[in-house]
């Protein structure tokens, strides 16, 4: 099954995130709670860490890269090798833990 | 090849573009020091000074304690004496401590010295209610606009906090800037090249047919809104961001106002003695009787409880609701409405 891993909220006061640091590149296996990604809001970090395992398989924005809240970071999947869709619109979202540092 | 250069942008937090303009000018002239609560280390209350403290050092990024009046009392002499300081005052309310030597010293400085002497300081601070209750969360800057030598500005954007906190740097008087507590969370695209907003130029954020709204800081985003909502109706409205409150532009506001022919102050202060009362007079004694509303806080303390806040700030609804009781009085064209 495929997922997409969107930016997790709601966190207060924030609307807008920007793309800190991906911890990992596609082909990786998160186990879980292992960290994915690193985004950064107007005044603290975010740590967004697998909550079940998955593996990284397309990201949708590079670090430096802007996205909203709910909005799609990443295409991940159960199988490594499973056919990815062209969007991500309409896949379930990645379950993730997040935690706002 | 040169104009894409000068016309490409880079995406900043409101706080990293007021970084980028103080980190910037702090390169260019040796004189800019910043002052305040915080400021060093810590990196400012919004993170808005991060990474200065560490380029620049203790002898030009300063932590005080806890004493407004003594603060910007430094930041005017250290201005008398040569410097450019940057006097960082977390909240607006507790500009009222500071007012002495803003007002009595730096503001008339030129003046009692026959020009021999000036006090370039800017003072910076933050207004606006966002949760922090009766004293946390004025907008006082009408008091100030009737000080003759302060000139005052209040950005609404990332580009414009960062362009004007550049021009307030290089004037060579005080400069009161203003930023407000809701405008740091949001992000917007800043010139990748140098850019500096004049001192006293307003901007057309949005052009109208039906009526011309002036606001500044915040409310800009907030007559945005309504103008959304009011443009489903078939309501057509011009939004002036001010960016400047003193000097005013007052040229382009009755550029606009003698095309739309009505006009709605919005601001998130008081509204007697407001910066709306002062547009809308001064507007009718260059076109004559327009009509006019204004909108700012109700008359009370701001409260801590978020509902009571909200019911007392101005939002987009209470200006849909001005401009539609202003665009339907049709038998008095000068109807002054309150809201």
């Amino acid at each position: 099954m495929n997922y997409k891993l969107i930016v997790p909220g709601p966190i207060e006061d924030v609307e807008e995130v920007r793309v800190l640091e991906w911890h990992g590149t596609p082909g990786r296996t998160f186990a879980a709670g292992e960290l994915i990604v690193e985004l950064e809001t107007h005044k603290a970090i975010v740590e967004v860490r697998a909550a079940k395992q998955g593996v990284l398989r397309r990201i949708l924005c590079e670090a430096g890269g802007w996205r909203k809240i709910g909005e799609p970071l990443a295409l991940l999947s159960d199988d490594p090798a499973s056919p990815l869709p062209e969007s991500a619109d309409g896949l379930a979202a990645m379950l993730v833990e997040f935690e706002v540092t | 090849m040169a104009s894409e250069m000068a016309s490409a942008t880079v995406k900043l937090f409101y706080r990293e573009a007021i970084a980028r303009a103080v980190r910037e000018e702090m390169m260019r002239d040796p004189r800019v020091i910043l002052i305040g609560q915080d400021v060093a280390a810590m990196g400012g209350s919004y993170k808005e000074f991060v990474g200065l403290f560490e380029q620049f050092g203790a002898s030009r990024v300063r932590n005080t304690p806890v004493a407004e009046a003594s603060m910007i009392g430094l930041g005017v002499g250290a201005a008398a004496a040569g410097m450019r300081p940057l006097v960082s005052i977390t909240y607006m309310d507790f500009l009222m401590l500071g007012l002495d030597p803003l007002v009595n010293y730096g503001a008339k400085l030129r003046y009692k010295s026959g020009g021999q002497l000036s006090a370039p300081v800017v003072v910076k601070t933050t207004a606006g209610a966002k949760g922090q209750g009766v004293a946390h969360s004025q907008c006082i800057e009408s008091w100030l606009m009737n000080v003759p030598g302060l000139k005052i500005v209040a950005p609404a954007t990332p580009a414009d906090a960062y362009g004007l906190l550049k021009s307030a740097l290089r004037e060579d008087g005080p400069v009161l800037y203003v930023d407000h507590k809701r405008l740091f969370p949001g992000a917007g695209e800043v010139p990748c090249v140098e850019d500096l907003i004049p001192i006293g130029k307003s901007i057309l954020r949005r052009h109208g047919r039906d009526i011309t709204i002036v606001a500044h800081s915040y409310m800009v985003r907030v007559a945005e809104a309504a103008a959304d909502r009011l443009a489903a109706e078939g309501i057509s409205c011009e939004i002036i961001d001010l960016r400047s409150l003193a000097p005013l532009d007052l040229a382009a506001i009755c550029e606009s106002v003698a095309r739309t022919s009505a006009l709605l102050t919005l601001e998130e202060g008081q509204i007697p003695c407001g910066v709306g009362g002062e547009i809308a007079f001064r507007v009718q004694e260059e076109l004559g009787p327009v009509r006019v509303a204004r909108v700012g806080a109700l008359p009370v303390p701001v409260s801590s409880n978020p509902v009571l806040e909200a019911a007392c700030i101005p939002d987009a609804e209470r200006v849909c609701q001005a401009v539609r009781q202003i665009l339907s009085a049709s038998r008095n064209p000068v109807r002054n409405v309150s809201q």
